[in-house]
Order: C-alpha cells, then structure tokens, then sequence
C-alpha cells in the first residue's frame, strides 16, 4: 500500500519541492507581477484624487440694485465622507499589497497562505464597496437628484469632477487585479491537483 | 477503501487527498445567503413613503421612493442577482452532496462565482449606504439638503436593507474563505 501510494502520488512530488518545479514558479511570478500591480494602481487612485483641489467663483445676488458678489468657492474631496472613505480604503489595499509583497517575495509557509487569502478576500469586499461608495457620490454630483433637491455641482468644478473619475477608473482596475488576485492561485492549485 | 485500490491498478488520476469536507455548510451559508438578499430587497422595495412638503409656497404632497435614486435601483438589482445566485448554488452543493465526484469541479466554479458576486454586493451596499448616509447628514459643502427628517419611515427602511446588505456580504466573504481552506486542504503537501 505504502508503494502503491507514493507511486500515485510520484507525479505530483517530482513537481513539489522547494520552488515547485516550472507551474511553481508561474503561479508566484504571477501573484508578484498581480501584487505589484495592485499596489500601483491603488497608489495612483489614491493621489491622484487626493492632490484634487479647484476653486470656482461664484455670483450672488444679495440686493437687487447692487452688482452680484463674486465669491470663491471650493472643491476639495474631504468634504465628501464617501471620497474621505475612497482615500482610506485604497491607502490601505495600497499598505495591504506592499505587505504581502514583502512576505510573497520570501518563501511562502502554509499558515501565511491562508492569512494572506483571508486579508485579501477582505481587501476585495473593501475595495468594490469604496468604488460603489464613490462612484455613487460622482453621479449624484454630476446628475443631481431633482426628486430632493439636490443641485449637480460638475458644470461648476468641471477639472475636479474628471480627476475624480479618472481616479475612479483607476481604482475599479486595482479592484479586478485585487480579484484575480484571489482567484489565480485557487485556479492553479486546483490545476495541480486535477 | 475498495474504490481506492482499484484506482490504482488502473494507474488512471490519483484521487486527490479526502480533505475537509464542508460542503454542508456550504448549503447553510448560501440558504442564509438567500434569505438576507430576499429580506434586503422586500424591505427597500417596500419603503415608498409620501410626505406634505412645503414647496415654493404651498403644501405639496412628495414621494420617496428607491426608483429615485440610481444608486438604490441598482441596489435593487444587484441584490435580485445575489439572490438568484445564492438559490441556484445552494442547489448546485445539495447536488453535490448527492454526487461527490463533481466537488473540484464545483470548488473552482464556487470561488469563482462567489468573487464576482461579492464585488457585485459590496460596490451595492456601498453605493446605496453612502446615498442614505447623504440622505440622513446632508453635506453643507455642496448645498445638498438631508431628507430624513421629513421622510423617516423611508429612511429607516433604507437603513435596515442597507445593514442586512452588509450581513449578505460577510456571508459571501466566509463562503470564499470556506472554498479557499477546501482548495488548501486538498492540495498535497
């Protein structure tokens, strides 16, 4: 029983080993390009939108006979709570992904796997509910609500609003790298079972 | 263990290792799934709510509902999909149960589908949270009014769909982390 069993078994061990063989090195060339990736994208989304700043001046008539005042208005994107929350939650798939990098870059042991998979399980859930977060304020802010009064504000802050969309865009790509993330190694490990 | 030898005589695939079998929990999870979708969209769907509302002089009588906002009418949609998902999956490992040969196969589907669902459900109670949360604060800076003063019953619905949603997503994560430690455990080591 013990030959028969470690003869079935012969295929899969001469591709164990330290690296794993050729599929080995495949799967962790990819996870460390995927990481990398991840790490620069969510970087990028959260600069770019937090270095968004324009200021617009606007007419207000006070009195009728007088000429309307030109005041200055800002944009900045804290004083939106779901941009605030946009920032925060690609800062930290951002410190997520240069983490699991590091720890990538060595050998994997068995328990960090399967911590690296939970944390990265919850940086997907983290990531989309940002993006939704996010883009559902840039619609709002683009559309307006007539139903309760709420006023588009994009013809105004025109710059900020495209920033604020590219940024978006950016940050919807991290969160599919992020995902695939998840997925690859499963598919490969599955490969190397079948 | 008579299945076993013969596999071996007949030098086809090995058997993978038996691994941890859960596939029982697999079907409660995707069950409470289906619950908290169903649950999450009967309450939003259910929140229209009509209010006398001083408008440009007079008393008019206004409506809230969820077809007014984007961002809960795909709230609305996501949650129908997650809920079809969940049924159809829960159907798919009682299947399974029945019939183990299939289980990698429908490992791999699992994890797969199950991703791609919770990024549907997250950007969802994302969405619709931040516009509630919008609804609930106002936001000084851009001149948008809170309506949940006026429109409470609404707003409460929003916030108990809102917070089963959040209970739908944390049953998605422990789904793909229960196929993850499945996946691991077979993996010969």
């Amino acid at each position: 029983m013990e030959g028969q069993r470690k003869g079935s078994f012969n295929v899969m061990e001469e591709s164990e080993g330290n690296g794993k063989g050729w599929r080995g090195s495949v799967v962790r060339t990819c996870d460390l390009v995927l990481r990398l990736l991840a790490f620069l994208l969510t970087l990028v989304a959260a600069v770019v939108i937090g270095a968004d700043k324009q200021t617009a001046t606007v007419p207000i008539k006070l009195v009728e006979s007088m000429p309307p005042l030109y005041v200055p208005v800002a944009a900045k994107w804290h004083y939106l709570s779901a941009f605030v929350y946009f920032v925060g939650a690609n800062a930290m798939a951002c410190a997520y992904a240069t983490l699991s990098l590091l720890l990538s870059i060595g050998n994997r042991r068995k328990w960090m796997e399967t911590v690296i998979t939970v944390l990265d399980t919850l940086m997907v859930a983290l990531l989309f509910s940002s993006n939704g977060a996010a883009i559902a304020v840039g619609l709002l802010g683009l559309q307006g609500n007539s139903h309760v009064h709420w006023n588009k504000v994009c013809n105004m802050f025109g710059k900020f609003c495209d920033q604020v969309a590219a940024s978006l865009f950016i940050s919807l790509l991290g969160s599919i790298t992020f995902l695939l993330l998840l997925l690859l190694p499963q598919l490969f490990r599955l490969k190397q079972t079948t | 263990m008579a299945s076993t030898d013969i596999e071996y005589k007949s030098s086809s695939t090995p058997p993978p290792p038996a691994g941890v079998d859960y596939f029982k929990v697999h079907v409660i999870l995707r069950f409470l799934l289906l619950a908290a979708s169903v649950v999450a969209l009967g309450v939003i769907v259910s929140s229209d709510q009509t209010e006398l509302v001083l408008f440009q002089g007079t008393l008019v009588p206004q409506p809230a509902k969820f077809q007014h906002s984007p961002a809960f009418v795909y709230f609305v949609a996501a949650f129908s999909v997650s809920g079809l998902y969940a049924l159809v999956s829960a159907l798919a490992s009682i299947a399974v149960i029945q019939q183990p040969e299939f289980k990698l196969k429908f490992l791999l589907n699992f994890i797969f589908w199950d991703t791609l669902i919770l990024g549907i459900i997250a950007s969802a109670t994302g969405a619709a949270g931040t516009v509630a949360y919008i609804g609930l604060k106002g936001n000084s800076h851009v001149g948008w009014i809170k309506v949940c003063n006026v429109y409470d019953k609404f707003c409460r619905h929003l916030a108990g769909s809102i917070a089963v949603a959040l209970f739908g997503s944390i049953i998605t994560v422990l789904l793909i982390w229960l196929s993850a430690f499945t996946i691991y455990s077979r993996v010969p080591k």
